[in-house]
């Protein structure tokens, strides 16, 4: 049995992969691939000479946006475990599940567009923006963890033992290891989220970082820059123990999470603004709906999807290429450690911003925006199965060199490939949405053109459509996931 | 030289001495057997050896080294992969040559595995991938062999077969092996390891197996 | 520019605090230019303002054209320097609101369409067929000179979306890019407001051999300072009354050069009746 199942998966893992690859292909016609700029070289020279000879601004400014920066990302993300804590306790109920599920389908920015509208551009918008997604990620997360945890010690409480007691003696010790841990690596996540709030206007390294490099002021936005890299590499050492609490406080110090509430506009957006037009007007809402959808629901959703597709796909042989190069099967000390120095950049950077600056050097078109997905992933993808085939023990006469890749390492890594490419599809998606803000004409154009036009009743539309679609893409991967048999893996942000 | 030589040699693993004192020369032509108990040195003496001219010499080690996804015919050319271009291997990785897949089609069926030869290894029994790994180390096409048991899982007619294949396509040969009968019927000569030293070295036909019997204390028998 | 970015910051994350809104009269501009030198520009504004009223006034400044009208309707600012639609737009989203003043040149503004130099197109009365095909960036999403009035002239003299029209459509972000993008080639054909395309001319920062203008199109009503409607009741009776009145004897040169404008004239809503139409005619604003 095993065997037979086994053999499908051999023959289906290629097939699949070969799918990918010409659904790819099939998308390329209605991709928009084009260098735009008349010049790039020169930009690039600019942006160049602005990264190695960085004009500083003050201490202040820079600490500022540091500690907002750091403030925005850890009250969102405990508030974001807290309430994500809360509903994975209740996971096993589908409602439960699809809430979570509706939370983590948009995107931090779009929460952020929406938050601005209720709470104006305060702390409580911001830390809503990244708690609430969180919440639906984390309740995914922790839930599974839950399900995970060893049922004896539960099944041998007496018998009328309540549930929280049964939770607190058993299960949440049981878990508690990979919980924090995954608490913690989300914080890194949680860092990235708050730089990029600065982009429509939150106080971060994101606001300077933007308005800087989007009017070309390369060197007064390259200590930004690095303050981001440095902010997100260096983590994983200051970032732990009693650090943690002590951040949070700092956090509620700095920027406290309040807002003028405005009982009246919060009722107005609610029952009002967020109503379709022609309901509010009592027209017929039809030929409101069919503008939309020929408008921009069916486009949008194209533009996604195939931006998705070759996304995904120049990720994939980005990973495939890089990994060798932070692999201790491959290369010396000495590339291994450039080469794991570069990855950590592009996997730092959000993607926003590499869209950014790669449509900055290529002028616009969807190119910038598939090299940002690509190099992003790419680069999460190379760590991580650079660091699987560490475990790798190879025959003493193992080939080396090319033949120790192909016939050796790469289909020993195939299956883990594949799996972690899944994983990222639904990210993938996810980030094509919000490069829709550069101009590139995915669904999440069309929401942030509804925003700035303040129709808020086609932005909840899309909204609604964009997180369908994740869902939809997410339940595609799971289920491929399961054909293949490939087992659960590490989440990664 | 195309033997071997070890002289007044120590062999460490992990800072610890496990063979002590080696004098071991063996020359072109010598089909060698070790024997000794689990955990006596057998590998890291093979290792040694091979250690010292690792280009000449058809390496099987005890943990097969398969590639699970790569169909067998795969595993069995990877043998010679420092033999040709990169770029050649990879041909033959998408698409083998006819030349190559003639001839590791005729050694697949003298291993027994003419009917499997386009299955990922992953599907095969535990014998079948201990063939294809004794296979691949035959495909190297070396003057040497070195086999740390490499037919220990296969079922003793056809490991007997083996062996003599071995014996045939190789100059020197020197085996780990636990069948005392077989090392006895394959080889001319017979290093028994225990406690750490070499406790006998001496042509095969000169030993009874009241000689060999000391090697394993641990045996109920 | 570090004292500039260090106000620039301290503004930005001062925004974020509730308490200092209380007693203050807060204000905002559309980022219709160099960032870097909006709280250069308004800060003295501000100093003036707070000088003329007798209570603090505070400049903030904002991301983008959405985010002015956003911080007017959560009362985050009380009074905003809006474009013609940005004005439309926050007025129609806080009743009561007005407009009180717009620069002696706003009630007859212009756009300019602007051209690299590698498209051949030269200046014209009119627009022409020429136009097909090349590709063109607009301002901000938002704009009424960047994107408004230029899309719908587009429009009416096409009789299709500029989508079509165009091989390629871009929104730049703001007036200034729009000229950086035009000049340097990534965009062949832009749209954008007469009076920052001549102030940069003056001050030499464009490269007119790069790029020039190749039609400018018919007047319309642009941008206005407007005030929210609870303002007297805040601030006291009539206080609405003084800020206009403040506006319009502002004359220092060195005051007008922050907008460019000569001078202040009093405006109304029904001013921007016009502007409002054009963005329920292009689809951009739904009638009400």
């Amino acid at each position: 049995m095993t065997t037979r199942l086994q053999l499908r998966d051999t023959g289906a893992m290629r097939r699949t992969t070969g799918l990918f690859i010409l659904l790819a292909l099939l998308c390329l016609p209605w991709a928009d691939i084009a260098v735009h700029t008349l010049d790039p070289g020169r930009e690039l020279g600019r942006l160049a000479q602005g990264l190695l000879w960085p004009q500083w601004p003050t201490t202040r400014t820079l600490a500022e946006a540091i500690a907002s920066t750091l403030a925005f990302a850890f009250q969102g993300v405990a508030l974001g475990a807290i309430a994500g804590f809360g509903l994975a306790l209740l996971y096993r109920r589908r409602a439960v599940r699809w809430l979570a599920a509706s939370l983590r389908a948009v995107h931090e920015l779009f929460w952020a567009l929406l938050f601005i509208q209720l709470f104006g551009l305060s702390t409580l918008a911001g830390v809503l923006a990244i708690a609430v997604p969180y919440a639906g990620i984390f309740a995914k997360v922790y839930g599974e963890l839950f399900e995970e945890t060893d049922p004896a010690p539960r099944q041998a409480l007496p018998a009328n033992a309540s549930r929280l007691s049964s939770l607190m003696f058993t299960t949440l010790p049981q878990a508690w290891p990979n919980l924090a841990a995954y608490t913690r690596y989300r914080l890194e996540c949680g860092i990235r989220s708050s730089a990029v709030l600065g982009f429509i206007g939150l106080p971060t390294l994101g606001y300077h970082l933007e308005s800087l490099l989007r009017q070309g002021f390369y060197a007064e936005a390259a200590p930004f820059f690095y303050a981001l890299l440095i902010l997100i590499a260096t983590q994983h050492r200051w970032c732990r123990g009693w650090m943690i609490p002590a951040m949070l406080l700092a956090a509620l110090w700095w920027l406290p999470p309040v807002a003028p509430v405005n009982g009246a506009l919060i009722w107005q957006f609610l029952t009002h603004d967020i109503v379709p037009a022609p309901l509010r007007s009592g027209m017929d809402a039809l030929p409101w709906f069919m503008d939309l959808w020929q408008g921009q629901l069916w486009p949008g959703l194209i533009n996604t999807l195939v931006l998705a597709m070759l996304s995904l796909v120049v990720m994939g042989l980005l990973g495939v290429m890089l990994f060798p190069t932070v692999s201790r099967l491959f290369g010396n000390r000495w590339t291994r450690g450039l080469s794991h120095g570069v990855l950590v950049i592009l996997r730092s950077l959000p993607e926003y911003l590499l869209a950014f600056i790669a449509l900055i050097l290529l002028g616009p078109s969807m190119l910038p925006a598939i090299i940002a997905l690509g190099l992003h992933n790419g680069a999460i993808i190379a760590h991580l199965i650079g660091q699987y085939s560490n475990t790798l023990v190879l025959r003493d006469d193992a080939a080396r060199g090319l033949n120790r890749y192909f016939f050796e390492v790469l289909p020993r890594q195939f299956r883990l490939f594949l799996a972690f490419s899944l994983y990222r599809f639904e990210t993938v998606i996810r980030e094509t949405a919000i490069l829709g803000m550069l101009g590139i004409p995915t669904l999440g154009f069309f929401i942030d053109s509804a925003f700035a036009e303040f129709r808020f009743d086609r932005a909840v539309m899309l909204l609604v459509a964009s997180a369908v679609l994740n869902i939809a893409v997410d339940g595609c991967a799971r289920i491929i996931r399961r054909r293949l048999h490939l087992q659960q893996q590490v989440q990664v942000c | 030289m195309t033997g071997f030589r070890l002289q007044q040699a120590a062999l460490t693993v992990g800072g610890q001495t496990v063979l002590h004192d080696l004098d071991i020369t063996i020359r072109p032509g010598e089909r060698v057997a070790l024997l000794g108990e689990s955990g006596a040195g057998k590998t890291t003496l093979l290792r040694a050896l091979r250690e010292q001219q690792p280009n000449r010499i058809a390496w099987c080690p005890q943990q097969p080294g398969l590639v699970p996804v790569l169909p067998v015919f795969h595993n069995l050319y990877m043998g010679r992969l420092d033999q040709y271009a990169t770029a050649y291997n990879l041909l033959n990785l998408i698409r083998p040559t006819p030349a190559r897949r003639r001839e590791v089609t005729e050694l697949a069926d003298r291993l027994g595995l003419g009917d499997q030869l386009w299955k990922p290894v992953e599907q095969l029994s535990g014998g079948q991938q201990s063939r294809v790994n004794l296979g691949r180390a035959l495909y190297q096409q070396r003057p040497l062999f070195i086999g740390d048991e490499p037919v220990s899982a296969i079922d003793e007619r056809q490991g007997a077969d083996l062996l003599t294949l071995i014996c045939e396509q190789h100059e020197t040969v020197v085996l780990a092996l636990h069948n005392i009968d077989q090392a006895l019927a394959h080889c001319n000569r017979i290093i028994g390891i225990r406690a750490g030293r070499v406790a006998f070295d001496s042509p095969s036909d000169q030993l009874t197996s009241a000689d060999i019997k000391p090697l394993y204390p641990s045996d109920a028998s | 520019m570090n004292r500039i970015t260090k106000t620039l910051c301290v503004s930005i994350a001062s925004l974020l605090t509730p308490a200092v809104l209380a007693d203050t009269f807060v204000f905002t501009a559309i980022p219709d230019q160099d960032e870097r030198q909006l709280t250069e520009r308004f800060g003295k504004i501000a100093d003036y303002l707070e000088q003329q009223l007798e209570v603090d006034v505070q400049y903030i400044p904002v991301k983008s054209y959405s985010a002015a009208v956003s911080a007017f309707r959560s009362d985050q600012v009380q009074m905003a320097w809006f474009g013609g639609l940005t004005g439309v737009q926050a007025r129609q989203l806080v009743p009561g609101s007005q407009a009180i003043a717009q620069g002696v040149e706003d009630t007859a503004f212009i756009s300019y369409f602007i051209a690299h130099e590698s498209t051949g197109l030269a200046p014209a009365d009119s627009l022409t067929d020429t136009l097909r095909g090349k590709s063109f960036t607009f301002g901000s999403k938002g704009s009424t000179s960047g994107r408004l009035m230029p899309e719908f002239y587009l429009r009416e003299q096409f009789g299709e979306a500029p989508e079509t029209l165009f091989n390629r459509v871009g929104f730049s972000g703001d007036h200034s890019r729009t000229i950086a993008l035009v000049e340097s080639g990534a965009y062949d054909v832009g749209a954008v407001n007469y009076a920052v395309w001549d102030a940069g001319v003056e001050a030499g920062d464009i490269d007119t051999d790069a790029v020039q203008v190749i039609w400018e199109t018919p007047a319309y009503p642009d941008y206005q300072w407007t005030i929210r409607g609870d303002a007297d009741a805040r601030f006291g009776d009539g206080f609405t009354q003084r800020v206009q009145q403040a506006l319009l004897d502002m004359t220092d040169p060195d005051l007008l050069a922050a907008f460019p404008r000569s001078g202040f004239i009093p405006a109304t809503n029904a001013d921007y009746a016009p502007i409002e139409a054009t963005a329920v005619t292009i689809g951009i604003m739904d009638a009400q």
